[in-house]
């Protein structure tokens, strides 16, 4: 009895599944394995072009595709003909996806290889574009403009491998960085000046002495870290340099007249910012575990509403701020400020780079038909086509109302939301696979390109976020910041972007040096201060023994060619 | 003798503590995942606030949503069923076929093979060199690449042979007495009484297949008529994890509207119980007290 | 009725030295079937694609054949073992496995024979459910309510032992980098004992009940009856799985040590195959990594064959 009972249940177990399965999925109006290949092409229609399917692998994984299903999708299958069919690396790491590619010698029409491009093109596998951009692609050449020099290979070989996906143009709207601080932190301390750490010190000193507790009793912590995984760099190490005026060029500082670099923690400005790192926690300011808490844990704090003070990056922690907005408790979340070491420095946040000129785009050698795709890479890059894939179909994702584009408020709410279905039903964000404009610039129509725009900063502000902002005189956070032209533009771009040679002796002496700071950095913080500079030293002689000198001269070595290739 | 069974105070004592460790035992197995089961069921911005132990604070069936909204997710079960099953029969029949030849004192390639089979549970060629082979063999693209390269574990080719070396010899001789040859008594004589152990390998081997992915994504993931459950949840997962490069001023960090969290949890539950329906039915096989039948002498 | 083995002992003597070999071979022709196909594909796919070792003697670029690259000999090697780092990992990877290895072969037995007593059907089976429930959970979710557990915020571990009164203030538990190789080791026994604990399960209930009923009338208790009769009627599968696991020693993959650990204990946590992982593929140096892989198999393999050479000569059988 008891077995037939089992075996019941665990019939309409599985019966359950594939019901709810087959329904959600229906729900969801996608079923579609394989568009028919040659059957679409338009009946009637005398100017639709042959359909043609191609293959796109992406380095950089999706979850929002939408197989050309989207409102967008089929928009674009019926324009150009094309069905994209997207790969992407699932639970895999990107290199292995290409690496396999590269040895099986077989190549999809099109690549997004992010960082993997030097093996494409060591292997012959990607196509030079320069000659199909001049004779077929009017629309890249206008959007790129003057960068064009940008996408120039290198020294010795001027081919153009891949089109950059960055915005050309791009201008940030609001900072998202900095050093945070709760509003209502900020209140009781009647809106005190935030410039340097000593200031950002004594904010939550004053705060925690007076309140310790919250109201149901949990102790409150004053100034936590996300050390304990990769975000260190963000919230540990990045902040170093940025308080002590330097930009983010990755893990080394660049010297803007000479061009050396260095690795930035050999400066002495940040063996400072460090030692107040010690400083705070000595004085227990610091949560003692934010250097082996797990990512959930530090935004399960940070949704309980006692962390006072973060050092981070707004994505990293928006989840957590999400959630206290949710309950409503708007006052527990957090302002940003430009903190520096102090007076004599400022954040270089927003240094001007030029275009950055970072991954992008290639045709490979293995395409079925490189002018037809070059073509569709070029529509894309149209005014018309950047339009459809970053605002939607007129009349269904947004209306002209007075020479206005204005998106119809369930659309918006749809996209602030639930930003992956918005994704896939409409296909907005998915079809970025060309040359554009960034935020800020305005089209012939004299409305902006992408959907992000500085009216739209102010819609996102809470009444808390408001209150502090008129406290401190400003509108947006970004205005407490240096104005973007302060500092002079790098010439090479922002560092970050630097590939290193794949498999070099440098690429080594990187990763070692990556796995001591993991060790030294929070090692130094931790300490006793008087203990501090001994911790620090062995770090930097821990760096040198690794051969951090020959990292140095190989990555001047780089910025240098980077520079010339640059300005030619 | 008496026959009579006392049960000592010893005994009595003895059976008490068994019974309250294995229920501590059992407590702390079950909480991680009816804490597991809990969040699944809860809220995702709730869920960061952690918190909750085994009951949802918010309940909400949207992650489970989430993920059966995902296509693919119905073909993936169907061929994972599928492979489970064809996977499983050829894993136990070959691992039990090499076990048997393997456990022949008398069998003239025994040594050889024996030691050619162990080594390789300790080496292999790499990623590269085992996707060209698979390659070359055209398996790519295909159901059966899932099958043919999983056909035999030499772990469990090991396992059952240290059972059948278990069984008594006086059973294989009497099949030689009987005239059998040496596939029936195989067939006939040992597979009947490697119940116990058959059972267990073909749990690890079900499992093994009902929980693999990675073979979809080298070989398939161009081909969704052939993808896999596991392979379809793992993308599922990734999707709510933010993974643009952090420093790009232009990648839109979209935090999905369903947490990690929440996913993962939700996902851990889809994947097991199908494994702890069928179970029960292995269960027997292998818990001392619900054998069916004894040695037969 | 004449044993069987007399005839053919007979038999084999009556044929010739040259031909005995090939009558035997006839002889056991459906041993022979039932074994070549498996031999033929094990070598089709565990040892044709060796030829991928070669790769650690060159510097590999994915781009040419294997014959179109550039010879370095030894140097991948040479520079794996005058890296400090690798020493470290090496330490790291065998203190746990060692650990590992140990408990796991002693608390799934221990689990075994204890559920072997408990008397109600239905209770024996939950439990024995239950506890292999935790293999299913993936150690991203173990690793956070294991950290979760052991935090100094409100962790439980930590709570417990003040209200116990056994310390003043909450220990920093994941942060000693001396207790990470046991939070790992007791993290995995956690969840893996039940799962471990079924093969011994097969195994006892494998055993002779007849034997049992003997002992019995022998006036032998539950101790003596687990001393002597179920642990030594398990004995091989526990040697063959034990001494088969020590080859294992070294390739313990890095998952739950990458997922437990943090840069605190750094020094600790990383084991052989992250570093493989990090200065390897991930690098793009195929070839370093291959080297690596190499050193991985040839030490699993000289493990093995050592400790079943110890085993061959204390008990005169063999594992292999």
């Amino acid at each position: 009895m008891k077995r037939k009972t089992q075996m019941l249940l665990s019939i309409m177990l599985a019966l359950v599944f594939v019901f709810v399965t087959a329904c959600g999925s229906s729900n969801n109006g996608n079923s579609g394995n394989k568009p028919a290949a040659t059957d679409n092409a338009g009946e009637g229609g005398e100017q639709a072009p042959a359909p043609m399917t191609i293959r796109l692998a992406s380095g950089d994984f999706n979850a929002s595709w939408d197989d050309m299903q989207s409102d967008i999708g089929k928009f674009i299958q019926e324009k150009t003909g094309i069905t994209i069919k997207a790969d992407f690396p699932v639970g895999g790491s990107d290199a292995e996806m290409f690496a396999l590619m590269v040895a099986s010698d077989e190549y999809p029409d099109l690549v997004m290889p992010k960082g993997n491009v030097a093996q494409l093109v060591d292997a012959g596998a990607l196509m030079d574009l320069r000659p199909l951009i001049e004779e077929h692609a009017p629309n890249l050449k206008k959007v790129y403009g003057e960068y064009m020099n940008r996408l120039r290979w290198s020294e010795d070989d001027d081919s153009i491998y891949v089109l950059s996906l960055d915005g050309v143009d791009h201008q940030y709207f609001d900072a998202g960085g900095g050093f945070q601080l709760q509003h209502q932190v900020l209140e009781e301390l009647g809106y005190p000046e935030m410039k340097t750490v000593k200031d950002f010190e004594n904010a939550i000193k004053t705060y925690l002495e007076k309140n310790p507790k919250t109201e149901d009793g949990q102790p409150r912590l004053g100034l936590s870290l996300n050390g304990g995984e990769w975000q260190i760099l963000i919230s540990v190490t990045n902040p170093a340099f940025y308080a002590t005026g330097a930009p983010d060029d990755g893990e080394f500082y660049v010297n803007q007249e000479t061009l050396e670099a260095v690795m930035h923690y050999q400066r002495p400005e940040e063996r400072e910012y460090f030692r107040w790192l010690n400083h705070m926690n000595n004085i227990g300011l610091l949560d003692k575990e934010s250097f082996i808490q797990k990512y959930d844990q530090y935004k399960s704090k940070i949704a309980s509403g006692r962390v006072l003070a973060l050092i981070d990056q707004d994505w990293d922690y928006m989840e957590a701020e999400n959630s206290l907005k949710a309950e409503g408790k708007f006052d527990q979340t957090y302002a940003n400020f430009p903190i520096t070491l102090d007076e004599t420095f400022q954040d270089h946040s927003f240094q001007g780079t030029g275009y950055i000129a970072g991954y992008g785009i290639g045709i490979t050698k293995d395409a079925q038909d490189p002018v037809r795709l070059i073509k569709f890479l070029d529509y894309l890059a149209s005014e018309e086509g950047q339009i459809l894939v970053n605002w939607g179909i007129e009349g269904k994702h947004y209306n002209v109302i007075d020479g206005k584009r204005v998106i119809p408020e369930d659309i918006q709410n749809m996209k602030t939301n639930d930003g992956n279905t918005f994704k896939k039903s409409t296909g907005i964000g998915n079809y970025n696979m060309s040359a554009r404009y960034g935020d800020g610039v305005k089209d012939s129509t004299g409305n902006y390109f992408t959907t992000n725009f500085p009216e739209q900063i102010q819609t996102q502000y809470s009444e808390a976020d408001k209150k502090t902002l008129a406290a401190y005189g400003v509108s947006t956070y970004k205005e407490l910041w240096p104005a973007d032209d302060a500092f002079p533009e790098r010439k090479y771009g922002a560092a970050w972007t630097l590939p290193f040679e794949t498999g070099s002796q440098a690429n080594v002496i990187f990763q070692k040096t990556q796995d001591i700071m993991k060790k030294r950095i929070p090692e130094a913080i931790l300490t006793t201060p008087e203990n501090f500079d001994k911790v620090y030293d062995a770090f930097l002689k821990d760096l040198e023994d690794a051969g951090v000198d020959k990292l140095n001269a190989e990555f001047t070595r780089m910025v240098k060619d980077r520079v010339d290739l640059w300005s030619k | 003798m008496a026959g009579i069974k006392v049960r000592s105070t010893g005994d009595k004592a003895f059976d008490t503590t068994v019974y309250i460790i294995m229920t501590i035992v059992g407590i702390v197995t079950i909480y991680p995942f009816l804490n597991v089961l809990a969040i699944s069921f809860n809220n995702s911005i709730d869920t960061v606030r952690g918190g909750i132990t085994i009951f949802p604070r918010q309940f909400t069936l949207e992650n489970y949503k989430t993920i059966f909204g995902f296509d693919g997710l119905l073909t993936g079960f169907q061929n994972s069923v599928l492979r489970t099953l064809l996977g499983t029969a050829v894993g136990v029949l070959s691992a039990s076929m090499m076990a048997y030849t393997l456990s022949r004192r008398d069998f003239q390639a025994r040594r050889w093979m024996s030691v050619m089979f162990a080594m390789t549970m300790y080496f292999s060629g790499g990623l590269i060199p085992t996707y060209m082979l698979i390659r070359k063999l055209d398996l790519i693209s295909t159901f059966w690449v899932y099958i043919i390269p999983a056909i035999l574990s030499v772990w469990n080719v090991f396992v059952v042979r240290s059972y059948i070396d278990g069984l008594p010899l006086a059973l294989q001789e009497s099949g030689k007495i009987d005239g059998a040859n040496d596939w029936t008594i195989f067939w006939k004589i040992i597979l009947p009484l490697c119940q116990p152990v058959l059972a267990t390998i073909a749990l690890f081997i079900a499992v093994s297949h009902w929980n693999s992915w990675f073979d979809t994504y080298l070989y398939n993931s161009q081909r969704p008529e052939f993808t896999t459950l596991q392979y379809e949840l793992m993308k599922v997962l990734q999707s709510t994890q933010a993974n643009t490069n952090y420093r790009d001023p232009n990648a839109v960090h979209n935090i999905a509207a369903v947490s990690p969290e929440s996913i993962r949890m939700a996902i851990t539950i889809v994947v097991t119980v199908p494994i702890i329906v069928v179970y029960p039915f292995l269960q027997r096989y292998f818990v001392k007290g619900m054998t069916l039948g004894a040695v037969k002498s | 009725m004449k044993p069987l083995t007399t005839e053919d002992a007979s038999k084999r003597m009556k044929g010739r030295a040259g031909s005995r070999f090939w009558n035997k071979m006839v002889q056991q022709r459906y041993l022979y079937l039932m074994s070549i196909p498996f031999v033929i594909w094990i070598f089709v796919f565990s040892y044709v694609p060796i030829w991928g070792w070669l790769m650690a003697f060159q510097n590999y670029k994915p781009k040419n054949g294997i014959f179109d690259q550039k010879w370095v000999g030894l140097e991948h090697f040479i520079e794996l073992f005058s890296d400090d780092r690798f020493y470290l990992v090496l330490r790291n990877t065998l203190g746990m496995s060692i650990m590992g290895l140990i408990v796991s072969f002693t608390v799934p037995i221990i689990f075994a024979l204890f559920l072997n007593e408990i008397k109600g059907k239905f209770f024996k089976r939950s439990i024995q459910t239950i506890s292999y429930l935790p293999h299913f959970v993936s150690w991203v979710v173990v690793a956070g309510l294991i950290t979760k557990m052991l935090s100094t915020d409100g962790g439980a571990v930590n709570q417990l032992l003040m209200s116990l009164r056994l310390i003043d203030e909450p220990i920093l538990f994941m942060a000693k980098g001396e207790w990470f190789w046991s939070i790992v080791t007791i993290s995995d026994m956690w969840k893996e004992t039940g799962w471990n604990s079924i093969i011994f399960l097969a195994a006892m209930s494998g055993i002779d009940p007849e034997l049992y009923e003997a002992s019995t009338v022998d006036g032998a208790g539950r101790f003596r009856k687990m001393w002597h009769i179920t642990l030594p009627g398990i004995r091989t599968t526990f040697m063959v799985l034990f001494i088969l696991s020590i080859g294992h020693l070294i390739s313990i993959g890095f998952e739950k040590q990458f997922l437990l650990g943090n840069p605190q204990v750094i020094d600790y946590s990383e084991v052989l195959d992250l570093y493989a992982l990090n200065y390897g593929i991930n690098l793009s140096r195929y070839s370093y990594g291959t080297a690596i892989g190499i050193f991985n198999s040839v030490v699993s393999i000289l493990l093995v064959f050592t400790a079943n050479a110890i085993y061959k000569r204390v008990t005169k059988e063999s594992v292999i």
